[in-house]
Formats: C-alpha cells, structure tokens, sequence
C-alpha cells in the first residue's frame, strides 16, 4: 500500500514542525553553552546568540576552581547515589510482601499507600514533623524523606505480581526463604524496574531543592541546587574571590552560564544509558489500563 | 514449611516510614484548627475552630493569591495539560528511528534539569543582553526586562512548563500508542482511510483513556503548581501576577512561622484539590469507563 500525494505532504509537514521545536527546545541550552564560552566584552555588547564568541575557557576555570561548589557537587553526588540505593532497597523491601496474597496485612497497608499518594501533608506539618525528628539543619534531610515514594512503591509490587508462582514454589521446597527469595532470585529478575526506579528516585535525588531550602541553614551542607540558585540571584556570592581587574575575561552572566552547565553535565551523561529504559517505566508505570 | 514472618519483617521499615513521612505529618494538619505553640506540640495546643479559616478569608493577601493560583492552574489546564498529546501525535507520524530519536531526545531533556537550572537558563534568556533581548533588537525592539515584569510572569510560567515538561508528557502517550492493534491501521488503508482520518478515527479515540486519566491526575494537583518551579522564577516585582498558595505560604508559614495560619491556607488547597478529584472522577465515569478508581 503505497502512500497517497497528499500522504506524503502531511508526513513531510509533521516532521519538519517536529524538527522545528526540537531545534527551539534546544535553543535556550545553546544560548547558554555560548556565554559560557564567550569573553565578557562580547557577551556585554549583546553579540551571542547561539556561538560563542571569542571564545575563552576564563569562566570555566574560574569556576572549576572554586572549592565551594565542588563540595556541593560532593554532597549532591554523594546524597544521590547512596539515597538512590537506599530507595530501591526500602521500596523492595515493603513491595515484595504486598505483591503476596499470604501476606495478610497486604490489603490494609495497600490502602494506607494510595491514600498516602493521594492526599498531601501540608508543608508546615510536614517541616514542623521532621524538624520533630532532628531533621533541621542536618544533612540527611537530603536523603531519608525521599527514600520511599508511594507511587513507586506500586509500580513495583505490580511488576512483582508477575513472577511466576512455580520459580518460588520450587525455591521455597529447597529450603528457600522469603529474604534469599528476594534478594536472590526476584530482584536480579528485576532489572528493567530497578532501573526505571533508579532513574525517577535519582533525578528527584539531585535536583531537590525544596528539602535543603527548608531544612538546611548551615551553607557548608548546601547542595548543588541551593548553591546555584545563590550564584543566580546574587552577584556578590558568584564572583566572590574573583580578582577583579580590567583584563578579566568574565563577568557575572558568563559565570552563571558556567555553573548552570556544570551541574547539567553529570545528567546529560547520563542520558544515553538511561535512555532505553524511559519507555519501559511508561509502560510499567501505566499500572491501570 | 513456610514460615510467614520474614514478610512480615521486610514490611516494618516501609510502615514506619510512611506513618513517620507521610501520616504524621497529615495529622498534624489539625493544628489549622489550633493556635499551634511549638512547646506545646500537635496534641496540646488549644482548639480554635475555623478561626484560621475565617482570617484566611478576610485576610487582603488571599483574594490575591488565590486569584493567581486560580489563574496559573487553569492555563496550566488549557495551554499545557494538551500539549504532550498533540506531539505525541506528531512525533508517531514519524517514520525514520533515527530523526524519531533525536526528536524525542531533544524534547526529554529539558525534563532532567531542575527549575533551579531552568530558571538560571531564563533569565539568562531574559536578561538585556540575553538571547530575547538581542532578537527584539534585530527588529529595533527597545528591550525587555520580562523577568521584572508582573505583564510577563503568566507566559513565562506557560512556556517554561511546556518547555520543560511537554516532551516529557509524550512517553506514557507513546507506550499507550505502540499498544494499539496495528491491524486496526491495516484494515483502515484497505478501506481508504487517510492519515489525518486514521488519527481522528483510530489514535486519538485509543489514546483518550490514558488522556482522561492523566488529566484527572493533574485536575487534583490544580492548585499545586509546584513549589519549585515558581519560587525560582518568581521575582519581588512579579509578585502581585506570580505569587501562589505555595510560595505564600513557604512565606508566611516557614519565615514569619505563622504556623496555624499557613496550615489552615495548605489545608485549603488540598482539600479544593481532593474535591476536585472526586467530582471530575464522577464526571469522568459518567462519560466513558475510565477513571482513577
């Protein structure tokens, strides 16, 4: 079946709007690699647009060298990827028994879930409960309120269900408990949904910035997020230790660029692995219909 | 022999967290009925009824407020909520895997970066020498400081959440497209049916299961617009257009520890937020058989 004339127009039309708004979704993100690069007298005399112009590395050493913001890259690397772990392991742990008709409490805990999806704390409660379990001003806050999320939860124990019946019948006639059960045999099976779970807990994880705005007042637990937005809406915290002289070949604009990049870049190298697995969580994600 | 208690085991720190994380914490919402003291604590602070919600009402600020929180989530509704199912739409049409991909990829990745960054990127955008600036100059524009300007926080809220979070929004209507019977499209050609008509006939009626229950996802969370993105984006001279439940909140609740108070305003919103749930949920099953529950 071959298509008709005006077939083709439409495909071809689709398309070249698609390639449109890609090329003008990626605008913004090239703006900002050209100041980055750019040299201060350029980027003041509004000539970059999408390249940069004389194009310097200054911003980006100067940035590269300060202390400061490495060390909330640390702490924000570090807060993901153990948090992350965490999250998987805790978020297991409570769906493995839900996702088994012998576990008896399944049906009350499952409705204790969805409404805890579904209705949401207010935020003061919610500050005045965790600063009530020593959570205020203590860098934990970064990871411990994020380590189990309902709705993950279910998307979980509904990949579980799937397991067939006879793998743990077996397992379990060998003398095989729930624990090994798990951790042997469900979760190494598991792979697909622990990635897609690794994936959403871990962006949540490294973009927070509610949490620490709250939580933290203490600027050396400050995490990347909380760090830019300081080096965003304050001139004098980004240039701060900068030498100011007439040849410097940066000023606060091309330095923002610089930050802002700096903290995308750990997630658009990351992009290409986790790639493949966004369709796979949609799919497992859509538990109903 | 089957022993049960290991099930029961695993459960307990799940439990805990979500009565620690989530319920306490809900409970404590009692205290929009209290004159909450932070050394009497959720249970023995004195009752006052409805006397937060009657300050609330009468209080200047939240006619304000609640306008604009109206205001953004019914844009949000109208202008955002479809874009995601007209590109997914467009994008299925596309034959080619490998334009298909860079596409998406180009569209997805707005959606990893935090509103932190995002906000950075737009007022770099915005800023006089930025991208928006030098443009309007190439058509002897005289510049605009659009992120100072209460006139522009309503669009920019409108194209940050698209630009962010449309390509996103296409994945679960793309795996909710590649399940329809392709068959279905077969018999379709063989009855002369044309593209535009396949969609309007066949993609579309499937695809609008999956449309209605997102939409009923995002009609709770109508006056939850979150926190983040507005915050960063949010200036003290676009307040009076951008300044939300939430961020008035985060105000008066967290930095002027009104307590009670801003609880009775959270209260509110989600409340509105359950209702509205519930009523469109009705609605929904009334219409077709879809629904959240």
């Amino acid at each position: 079946m071959s298509e008709t004339r005006s077939e083709k127009v439409f495909v071809s039309a689709v398309t070249v709007l698609l390639i449109l708004l890609s090329a003008l979704a990626l605008i913004p993100l090239l703006s900002v690699v050209a100041t980055s690069l750019s040299s201060k007298s350029v980027v003041d005399m509004n000539l970059v647009t999408i390249w940069p112009k004389q194009l310097t590395l200054d911003s980006w050493r100067y940035i590269i060298d300060r202390p400061d913001l490495w060390r909330s890259f640390a702490l924000t690397l570090g807060s993901t990827l153990i948090g992350t772990v965490l999250a998987l392991l805790m978020t297991a742990l409570l769906a493995y028994p839900l996702s088994k008709p012998e576990f008896r409490w399944g049906g009350v805990v499952m409705i204790g879930v969805v409404v805890a999806m579904i209705f949401k704390a207010p935020i003061v409660p919610y500050f005045l409960t965790l600063r009530g379990l020593g959570l205020y001003n203590n860098p934990l806050v970064l990871i411990v309120p994020h380590v189990l999320n309902p709705f993950n939860l279910i998307i979980m124990r509904t990949f579980f269900k799937q397991f067939s019946k006879e793998l743990e019948e077996a397992a379990f006639l060998e003398g095989c408990g729930y624990f090994r059960m798990l951790f042997q045999f469900v979760l190494p099976l598991s792979k697909a949904v622990l990635a897609t779970l690794a994936l959403f807990y871990g962006v949540v994880l490294w973009n927070q910035f509610q949490h620490p705005l709250l939580f933290l007042q203490n600027p050396d637990w400050f995490p990347l997020q909380i760090k830019i937005r300081q080096f965003i809406t304050d001139d004098n915290v980004i240039m701060s230790g900068a030498v100011s002289s007439a040849d410097l070949n940066y000023n606060e604009r091309t330095l923002r660029a610089v930050t802002v990049i700096f903290a995308i870049i750990p997630i658009v190298a990351a992009y290409p692995f986790l790639q493949k697995y966004f369709v796979k969580g949609a799919m497992i994600g859509s538990v109903k219909g | 022999m089957k022993v049960y208690w290991p099930l029961y085991a695993m459960a307990i720190p799940g439990i805990v967290f979500l009565i620690l994380f989530k319920y306490i914490p809900l409970a404590g919402a009692v205290i929009a009925f209290k004159d909450y003291s932070v050394f009497k604590g959720f249970v023995d602070s004195p009752w006052v009824g409805f006397k937060h919600f009657e300050t609330l009402i009468h209080h200047p600020d939240f006619a304000r407020v609640f306008g604009n929180t109206l205001m953004l989530g019914l844009l949000k509704i109208v202008l955002v909520f479809p874009v995601p199912v007209l590109l997914a739409l467009m994008i299925n049409e596309i034959r080619k895997s490998a334009l298909k991909k860079g596409v998406q990829t180009a569209l997805y990745i707005p959606h990893f970066l935090s509103w932190v960054i995002v906000s950075g990127i737009v007022f770099d955008f915005f800023s006089l020498s930025g991208l928006f600036n030098v443009v309007l100059g190439w058509f002897g524009h005289e510049p605009v400081l659009a992120m100072q300007e209460s006139g522009y926080f309503r669009i920019i809220y409108v194209i940050t959440s698209i630009w962010r979070d449309a390509g996103w929004g296409t994945v679960v209507y793309m795996a909710a497209i590649s399940a329809i019977d392709p068959q279905l499209y077969e018999s379709a050609m063989i009855d002369g049916a044309s593209k535009v008509r396949q969609i309007r006939h066949i993609t579309f009626p499937l695809l609008l299961p999956t449309v209605l229950v997102l939409f009923l996802l995002e009609i709770g969370n109508f006056l939850d617009l979150g926190f983040d993105q507005v915050f960063n984006l949010l200036t003290p001279m676009t307040y009076s257009a951008g300044d939300i439940l939430d961020t008035y909140v985060f105000r008066t609740g967290i930095q002027q520890a009104q307590y009670s108070f801003a609880t009775a305003v959270g209260l509110f919103q989600s409340v509105v937020g359950f209702i509205l749930v519930f009523v469109f949920n009705r609605l929904s099953r009334k219409v077709s058989d879809g629904g959240l529950w």
